[in-house]
């Protein structure tokens, strides 16, 4: 009966995940196919692959993807992270207030945030492209990142950055030396939070992209009109980065527990 | 680890700056989906050291939205109905036919129509018409006679594609219905409403856009309503299908290559449109998308050769009943809109 | 402290022009109509009104319909995943997990075009049916589609708050109960679910905001005849270009979301001090 029970567990953990990865699996498997068919497979090929390489549009819209990502989420840490110290400071109207703004982006649906966006920029008369997306995604990651940074700052001694300041250091100093390495986790945990935000984001970036600026969604978008192993060849490189990025980021915390493990009992 | 990070940071930021910071030459070109060999722009790119950007649109209608929200194109290339719209509204400049040196290979046939009735805004690109295209191994001869009213017959009930545009679609019903195509009969449209809702509720159809071109291909349904063009080419790809202009007439169209006002580059933009219909070129964008040349050289050799027995590839020319689409005017196109929204939220 | 203080200022500076007002122009879009200028403004409820005709309610309530299914079966299959999960050792937890979440990092839009190939006429699953002498089912453009791709999407927001919680829970809960005679299914409804609904309800916000506003789904995988609201909005902006009508929506599906979660949370701290 308790192997029944058992056997039965991971039948059902076995099909929720093939039913999670069924489809990557699928993507990826005829990425290699060696003629245009995405339901049978003919032969091995990397004829996709190098399609891919010397399709200037797909390269451009993988080069504004990353790009945004990294600009957004190195923007959007940094004032994420000094409002949430400074969210702490402030008087309690003050906080609620900014804390509910706050959330209106994260509440919202995407396309309401994204109409909201797209309108802002056609009254500013700002001309969509690069910019606008990237203003875009600065806008959507940056109440993640205060969201994940704000618990981390308000479970903080508040007299540690005093006592910093009057041993003598700047303000300056007391904030990166002491205040920023103290909530180091959440500001990674944001980090990743952003990141993906960002590189994920389809909708918002197709209402407020223009000017043949294209990032990986919208470009997919564009190509699921059609029978296309270049997508399956995108996406395969897509998911092999992530795969491995998420395993190196969960398994360099392992590795160094480990070492520090070792470390102790050496000495 | 802050190190390796602000580098990462300053190098994404000097790229994205150099990126930005090259000074070629480039014009904006708006073009329908699946409607090009992509490879003649990376040609038309290396011939004049240029930068094309390149951007595509379902429908003439979101095209249309688009370029009223203050987006601004170099070239567009419409339909018909829609040049006539942008020409009225003063969004195009007359095109500078000594800069089009293949301007006189043109078909002549498919010049002066009303839409623009001096030729000067729109160079023809591709023409057609717009027609069923049908399984002839499911479809019997008959069914297929009567016309538009096959899209009611049950007998084809889940078994059709319609075009998720709004224009066609009303054209198919107007047409069936026998009214003109350009009504602005309310009364006109509000039973072409009907006939599309009671369409879809008889029939389940499915409303797609280019998807419809590798999905008849592989033969998922019976019906579809396609372009000339692509059934031209759906047609040299699966030997099932064939192509159909229903008797009670259907739309003629021709699309058209417009240089806008507020073009940046006028001389790159006529070049841009001279390179299209340089014969060599335009055979090259005719064979990959199979729709039919406006170049009267290309024309034939196409239909000799690539899409010899093709009946779609020549659109039918001439029938009584067939229609150019018109202008409509602000309010007839608000209620149409309307409508279309919501025979698809059924 | 006073130094720390003024750090919020560039973001209440950033967020009144990228959030607030973005709201209020939408706003004015919604109470207006087109052709008006600035100078004699003419406000209007009629894009409002308008969504109160059949079609467009129709529209809604299909939105909804299917939103809660979704949130129905993402919660029955979410839980019963995450309850598992967190029966297994610690380290298997943590594997398990890594693995629900990869697919989440995976842009959504490669995710649901996977599954074109996989449920299409041609697809690999009649395919596989072919081969097994049995005849094919149509699947694309239905709502089967729709929901197979929107629950493959938005499972893992369900599991990962469920399991958060339920693996912060004292297992001495559920032992007690088991010592006052409480039965297995009195064990679980009585206190390991009563315990983990912040959990669930975290869980159902996320795939109901999710999926009452998406718009690429249901294109990819339903067709053009598939309007639900977030196709309604779409086709406002991009085809129609009634914006004026678009924004009406936009806040309505807006406040319908922000009611629904208020809500919810309603439920919850109701839970909390029933206790």
């Amino acid at each position: 009966m308790k192997k029944l029970a058992k056997l039965s567990k991971g039948l059902y953990v076995a099909l929720c995940f093939a039913f999670f990865y069924i489809p990557i699996f699928v993507t990826m498997l005829f990425s290699f196919n060696s003629s245009k068919s995405l339901t049978k497979f003919t032969g091995f090929s990397l004829k996709w692959y190098i399609e891919l390489i010397e399709n200037s549009e797909i390269m451009s819209a993988v080069w504004v993807s990353v790009s945004v990502a990294v600009l957004a989420t190195a923007i959007s840490t940094v004032l994420g992270t000094i409002t949430a110290i400074g969210l702490s400071k402030n008087r309690k109207l003050i906080r609620e207030w900014i804390t509910n703004i706050n959330n209106i982006p994260i509440m919202n649906p995407e396309i309401v945030t994204a109409i909201g966006l797209m309108l802002l920029f056609s009254a500013m008369k700002i001309e969509k492209g690069y910019l606008t997306m990237l203003l875009a995604h600065i806008s959507f990651c940056t109440p993640y990142v205060i969201t994940s940074v704000y618990p981390k700052v308000r479970s903080l001694d508040p007299s540690i950055a005093n006592a910093a300041m009057d041993l003598g250091a700047t303000p300056w100093q007391a904030l990166t030396k002491v205040v920023v390495p103290m909530i180091k986790p959440g500001i990674i945990a944001g980090v990743l939070l952003a990141f993906t935000m960002s590189f994920d984001d389809f909708v918002i970036s197709y209402f407020v992209s223009g000017n043949g600026v294209m990032n990986i969604s919208i470009i997919v978008y564009n190509m699921t009109k059609r029978t296309n192993p270049t997508i399956n060849a995108l996406s395969t490189i897509v998911i092999l980065v992530i795969f491995i990025a998420v395993l190196v980021v969960n398994i360099i915390p392992l590795l160094k527990r480990k070492r520090a493990v070792a470390n102790e009992k050496s000495n | 680890m802050k190190k390796v990070i602000s580098l990462i940071i300053c190098g994404v930021l000097i790229l994205g700056l150099v990126g930005c910071g090259e000074e070629k030459p480039s014009i904006k070109v708006y073009n329908a989906g699946e409607y090009i060999d992509t490879s003649l722009i990376s040609d038309f790119e290396r011939e004049n050291d240029c930068r094309v950007i390149y951007e595509t649109f379902d429908s003439n209608e979101s095209m249309y939205t688009k370029v009223m929200s203050g987006e601004k194109y170099d070239v567009i290339i419409p339909s018909d109905y829609m040049i006539e719209r942008l020409i009225k509204e003063g969004f195009l400049q007359e095109i500078d036919k000594t800069q089009i040196s293949n301007y006189e290979k043109l078909i002549p046939g498919i010049l002066s129509k009303d839409f623009d009735p001096e030729n000067k805004y729109a160079v023809p690109y591709f023409w057609g018409s717009v027609g069923i295209l049908y399984d002839k191994t499911v479809v019997s001869e008959e069914d297929i006679n009567a016309g538009w009213e096959i899209l009611k017959n049950p007998k084809y009930k889940d078994d059709i594609y319609m075009y998720d545009s709004e224009r066609d679609s009303f054209m198919i019903a107007l047409k069936a219905l026998g009214y003109s195509l350009n009504t602005d009969d309310k009364s006109e449209l509000d039973k072409a409403y009907e006939w599309l809702v009671e369409q879809n509720e008889i029939m389940n159809p499915v409303y797609v856009g280019d998807e419809v071109i590798d999905n008849m291909i592989s033969g998922n349904k019976s019906i579809a309503i396609v372009y000339s063009g692509d059934a031209a080419y759906i047609m040299s790809e699966n030997e099932n299908l064939e192509y159909f202009e229903p008797e009670e007439g259907t739309n003629i169209w021709v699309d058209g290559m417009v240089v806008t006002k507020d073009c940046a580059d006028v001389e790159l933009s006529h070049k841009f449109i001279d390179f299209m219909l340089d014969a060599e070129n335009a055979f090259k964008n005719s064979e990959a998308v199979g729709y039919t040349s406006s170049v009267q050289e290309v024309f034939e050799e196409v239909r000799d050769t690539i899409y010899n027995d093709n009946s779609a590839y020549v659109p039918r020319q001439g029938g009584a009943k067939d229609e150019y689409f018109r202008y409509q005017d602000a309010e007839t196109k608000k209620y149409c809109a309307e409508l279309w929204t919501k025979v698809k939220s059924q | 402290m006073k130094y720390f203080k003024n750090l919020v200022k560039p973001y209440v500076l950033w967020s009144s022009v990228m959030i607030i007002i973005p709201l209020f122009v939408m706003l004015l879009y919604a109470v207006t109509n087109s052709g008006n200028s600035l100078v004699n403004i003419q406000f209007t409820f009629e894009n409002f009104k308008r969504f109160a005709e059949p079609v467009y309610l129709n529209v809604f309530v299909k939105s909804l319909k299917l939103g809660i299914i979704t949130v129905a079966i993402c919660l029955v299959v979410g839980y019963t995943l995450a309850y598992i999960i967190a029966q297994f050792k610690e380290r298997t937890q943590t594997v398990l997990i890594l693995l629900v979440t990869i697919p989440m990092w995976i842009n959504m839009l490669l995710r649901t075009y996977a599954w074109i190939s996989i449920l299409s006429d041609n697809g690999i699953i009649n395919t596989f049916l072919e081969k097994l002498g049995l005849s094919p089912i149509s699947m694309m453009y239905t709502d089967f589609a729709v929901m197979i791709g929107q629950i493959c999407d938005f499972l893992p927001y369900m599991i990962i708050p469920i399991h958060t919680s339920l693996s912060k829970m004292d297992k001495s809960y559920t032992e007690a109960a088991y010592d006052l005679g409480a039965n297995p299914v009195q064990t679980f409804f009585k206190v390991t679910f009563k315990l983990s609904i912040p959990g669930v309800l975290n869980g159902v916000i996320m795939v109901f905001l999710l999926s009452i506003s998406t718009f690429v789904i249901p294109k990819l995988l339903g067709g053009g005849q598939y309007v639900l609201m977030g196709n309604l909005i779409e086709n406002q902006f991009i085809s129609v270009g009634d914006w004026n009508f678009g924004s009406a929506i936009s806040i309505l599906l807006a406040s319908i979301i922000l009611l629904a979660i208020r809500w919810m949370k309603k439920i919850d701290t109701g839970e909390n001090s029933q206790k």
